[in-house]
C-alpha cells in the first residue's frame, strides 16, 4: 500500500503548542514520526548570560508555562549553589509546599489535555481546570501572582506565607483528595478510555532507559527514579516521600503515575505543613543588582519536575553566568515519541503525544 | 396501480384526491412546513445542546444574545454566513458546493417520508421506511465525495473512514429494520406505529433498539463515533477546507440530523405519536424526539471518541452478530409463539 504523507501542526488542536510533525501513514499505521522543533525557541540561555543572576528568574518561569515555579527555583537554586548562599530550613519547607502545589497543577492540566486528545468534549479539561484554579490560587496567595510566580529569592522566598495560607491549603487539598477519587472513578469506568489507554504506546524499561527519558514517562515504563528519592534535595528525605512508579510502561500506566502522584504530593503537603518549624524565616534576599561573589565556578544540579527531570549547569562568572545549560525533561521526552508511536494508529499517535506531557517552550527553549 | 401513483407523487391525506396541480401545491406547501419545522428544532438543540454542555462543563454556555443566550446561534449564523467563501486551488469546489446543501434537502426529503401523527404525513408510502433507509444512506457518500474533493489529507482521511463506517453501520441498520418489518408485516411507518399500540418495540426487541441507536450515533456522526471530523485528530477532517457560508450549514445539518434521528428511532421503537390522549399525538412524538436527542447530548458531553478500528470491530463483530441475534428471536417469537 502506498505510503501517505500528511504534516501535523505546528497549528493543530492537539500538537499542545507549535509542534509539527510530518508522519508517513501505511493505511492508518504510523511508519514513522518526524518531529520538527523550534517555533518556540527563544533563546533563553543566551540571554540569560547577558542579565544578572536575579534578572533571570522571570525568564525561567516562561520556560514551562504549565508548571513555572518549578524552573524558577531549579534556577535559583543552581545560583545558590554557585553563589553558596544556604536556604533557611523554613524556606526550604515552604518551597517544597509551593513546588508539589505546582505539581498538582501541572498534572491537573495535563489530565484535561489528556483527555481532550481523546476526543472528549473538554468535560474532563473544564473540571480539572477549575480545580487547577483553586491550586493556582494558592500559589497567588503566597507569591502576589496567579501564573507567573517570581518569588524564590536566594537563600528563601520573597516573603512570609499568609498567615491562613496552611488552613486554606490543606482545604482544598482534602477538596482535590475527593476529586482525584472522582476523576479516577469517572475516567478509569470509561470503555472507550481504558479501550484507549491501555496497551498503547508501550515503551520498555530498556528503551526508556536508553531514550533517556525521565519523570513520569520512565517511572511508568517500570524504572524506578525519581529525583526526590535518588537525589534528594531539599526536605524531602525527612518526608515520608514514596515513588510511584508502574511496570507496562503505556498510556495507561503514565495516566496511573500521574493521578499517584497527585495523591503523594497531597500527602506530601500535609506532612511538610506538619513538619514545617513554627519559628524562623524564610524571607531570601531582596533582589539588588549586586549578588555576592560565586564561590563554585560549575555548579550543576538536578530537580524532579512535574515532566521529569530537569539538569540545571551553570559557568559562574561574577555578576552574571558565564552559562547555563539546561537538560529539558520534555525536549528528551519529546525524542521518544517517534519511537513508541512507531506502528501505532494515527488516533493513537495523540493519544501518546499527550501521554507524553510535552510543553514546547520547555522542548524550545 | 392508480393508488399507488397517488401515493408516490401525492399527500392523499393531506388534500385528498384532487388535481395534479393540487397535490404538487400541497407537496410545496408541506415541504415548506416541514423545514420550518427542521429549522426551529435544529435550531432549539443547537441552543440546548450548547447548554447542557456547558452545564456538564461548570459552565454557563451563551447568555448575552437574546433571553438565556438563545439567539446565540443565530448570531454565529450570521457571522458564519456573512464570511467569505474560500476557492480551493487544488480542489473539486463544485462537489463542495453542492454536497452540503444536497445533505441538507436530504435531511428535508427523509422528513418529509416521516409522519408526525397519523393524519400528519407527506406521504405515506408502503415501502416507507425503505427509502428512508436508503436516503440515509447517502449522507456517509456525500461525506466522502466532500472530504475527496476538498483535495486535503485529512479530508482523505476522513473520507475512508466515512466509507469504512457506512461499511460497517448499514448492515446492522438494515437487518434491524427487516426484523421490525417481519414483526409488523410491512414497511409502511405508519403500520409500523400502529403496531405498537399495546406495547412499544424497545420493550419488545431491545436488543434491536440498543444496535438501531449506537448504529443511527454512527451514521450521523454523533460522539463516540464522530471519527470524520475528529478535531483532535484530523484538525476537522472533511470539513477542514471547507468555507464558512457552507460550515454554517453543515452546522445546522448535524442538528437537523439529529432530529431526524431522533425522530426515526421513537417511531420505529418508543411508539411514536401514541400515548395518553390527553396531548395530542404530534406533541408525544415531539417529546419523545426530544427525550432521544437530550440522551444523545448526554452522551456527547462524557464520551471519549472511539478509534476507527475499535468502531468497526464494534460495528462487525458485536452489532451485526447481536441484530441477527435480534432477528432470530423476534422469528422465533413469531413462528413458534404466536
Amino acid at each position: 500500500m502506498a505510503i501517505t504523507r500528511i504534516n501535523i501542526g505546528p497549528v493543530h488542536p492537539s500538537t499542545h503548542g507549535v509542534l509539527r510533525l510530518v508522519v508517513d501513514l501505511d493505511g492508518d499505521m504510523i511508519e514513522r514520526v518526524e518531529t520538527h522543533i523550534g517555533f518556540l525557541h527563544r533563546g533563553v540561555e543566551k540571554l540569560v548570560e547577558t542579565r544578572m543572576y536575579m534578572q533571570s528568574p522571570a525568564y525561567m518561569e516562561k520556560l514551562d508555562y504549565v508548571a513555572p515555579l518549578s524552573y524558577d527555583e531549579a534556577y535559583v537554586a543552581v545560583v545558590e549553589k554557585a553563589l553558596g548562599i544556604e536556604v533557611k530550613e523554613r524556606a526550604q519547607y515552604a518551597r517544597v509546599i509551593l513546588l508539589e502545589l505546582q505539581r498538582i497543577a501541572s498534572h491537573l492540566l495535563w489530565l484535561g489535555t489528556m483527555c481532550n486528545d481523546l476526543g472528549q468534549m473538554f468535560t474532563v479539561f473544564m473540571w480539572s481546570f477549575k480545580d487547577r484554579d483553586m491550586v493556582l490560587k494558592l500559589l497567588e496567595e503566597a507569591s502576589g501572582n496567579r501564573m507567573f510566580y517570581v518569588n524564590v529569592r536566594l537563600g528563601g522566598l520573597q516573603r512570609e506565607l499568609p498567615p491562613d495560607f496552611e488552613a486554606q491549603t490543606l482545604e482544598v487539598m482534602d477538596y482535590m483528595e475527593k476529586r482525584t477519587a472522582e476523576y479516577e472513578r469517572y475516567i478509569e469506568r470509561n470503555p472507550v478510555f481504558m479501550e484507549r489507554m491501555k496497551g498503547v504506546g508501550v515503551l520498555s524499561s530498556k528503551d526508556a532507559k536508553d531514550l533517556g527519558v525521565t519523570g513520569p514517562v520512565l517511572r511508568a515504563s517500570g524504572v524506578e527514579y525519581d529525583v526526590r528519592k535518588n537525589n534528594p534535595y531539599y526536605v524531602y528525605e525527612n518526608l515520608h516521600f514514596s515513588m510511584k512508579s508502574q511496570e507496562k510502561g503505556d498510556n495507561f500506566s503514565r495516566y496511573r503515575v500521574r493521578i499517584m502522584e497527585i495523591k503523594e504530593s497531597i500527602r506530601l503537603i500535609r506532612e511538610a505543613f506538619g513538619r514545617m518549624p513554627a519559628s524562623g524565616d524564610m524571607a531570601g534576599m531582596p533582589i539588588r543588582l549586586r549578588s555576592p561573589e560565586p564561590v563554585n565556578k560549575v555548579s550543576k544540579l538536578s530537580r524532579e519536575l512535574p515532566r521529569g527531570e530537569c539538569l540545571m549547569y551553570m559557568v559562574a562568572d561574577p555578576q552574571k553566568p558565564y552559562r547555563l545549560s539546561i537538560r529539558s525533561p520534555s525536549f528528551i521526552n519529546l525524542a521518544a515519541l517517534s519511537h513508541i508511536a512507531k506502528g501505532q494508529r494515527l488516533a493513537d499517535l495523540f493519544a501518546i503525544l499527550g501521554s507524553l506531557d510535552l510543553v514546547m517552550g520547555c522542548v524550545d527553549r | 396501480m392508480q393508488a399507488d401513483m397517488a401515493d408516490i407523487v401525492g399527500i392523499q391525506g393531506l388534500l385528498g384526491s384532487g388535481s395534479i396541480w393540487y397535490n404538487i401545491l400541497g407537496i410545496i406547501v408541506y415541504a415548506v412546513i416541514v423545514m420550518v419545522l427542521l429549522s426551529v428544532f435544529g435550531y432549539t438543540f443547537g441552543w440546548i445542546e450548547r447548554k447542557i454542555i456547558a452545564r456538564a462543563q461548570y459552565r454557563h454556555g451563551p447568555t448575552y444574545v437574546g433571553k438565556y443566550g438563545f439567539l446565540q446561534n443565530m448570531a454565529d449564523l450570521i457571522k458564519l454566513l456573512s464570511k467569505r467563501e474560500i476557492r480551493l486551488a487544488q480542489g473539486d469546489n463544485f462537489m463542495v458546493r453542492i454536497s452540503v446543501p444536497l445533505m441538507l434537502s436530504l435531511s428535508v426529503f427523509i422528513l418529509l417520508l416521516l409522519p408526525f401523527s397519523q393524519s400528519l404525513q407527506a406521504t405515506n408510502l408502503g415501502l416507507g421506511l425503505l427509502l428512508v433507509f436508503v436516503t440515509i444512506a447517502f449522507f456517509p457518500m456525500f461525506v466522502f465525495l466532500t472530504g475527496f474533493s476538498t483535495g486535503n489529507k485529512f479530508g482523505d482521511i476522513s473520507a475512508q473512514r466515512s466509507v469504512l463506517m457506512l461499511l460497517s453501520y448499514e448492515l446492522p441498520m438494515i437487518i434491524v429494520i427487516v426484523t421490525i418489518a417481519l414483526a409488523t408485516g410491512s414497511y409502511n411507518i405508519q403500520g409500523i406505529v400502529a403496531a405498537q399500540a399495546n406495547r412499544w418495540f424497545a420493550l419488545v426487541m431491545p436488543l434491536g433498539f440498543i444496535v438501531m441507536f449506537v448504529a443511527m450515533l454512527a451514521e450521523f456522526e454523533r460522539p463516540p463515533f464522530d471519527l470524520r471530523e475528529a478535531d483532535s485528530e484530523l484538525i476537522a477532517g472533511w470539513l477542514t477546507d471547507i468555507s464558512a457560508p457552507y460550515y454554517a450549514l453543515v452546522l445546522f445539518l448535524d442538528y437537523t440530523r439529529m432530529f431526524l434521528g431522533s425522530m426515526i428511532i421513537s417511531l420505529l421503537f418508543l411508539g411514536g405519536w401514541l400515548g395518553p390522549s390527553f396531548l395530542p399525538g404530534i406533541a408525544w412524538m415531539l417529546i419523545k424526539a426530544t427525550l432521544v436527542a437530550l440522551f444523545v447530548i448526554v452522551i456527547r458531553a462524557t464520551m471519549f471518541r472511539m478509534r476507527i478500528d475499535r468502531v468497526l470491530h464494534l460495528g462487525w463483530l458485536v452489532l451485526i452478530p447481536l441484530s441477527l441475534i435480534n432477528l432470530l428471536i423476534t422469528y422465533i417469537v413469531l413462528l413458534w409463539i404466536l
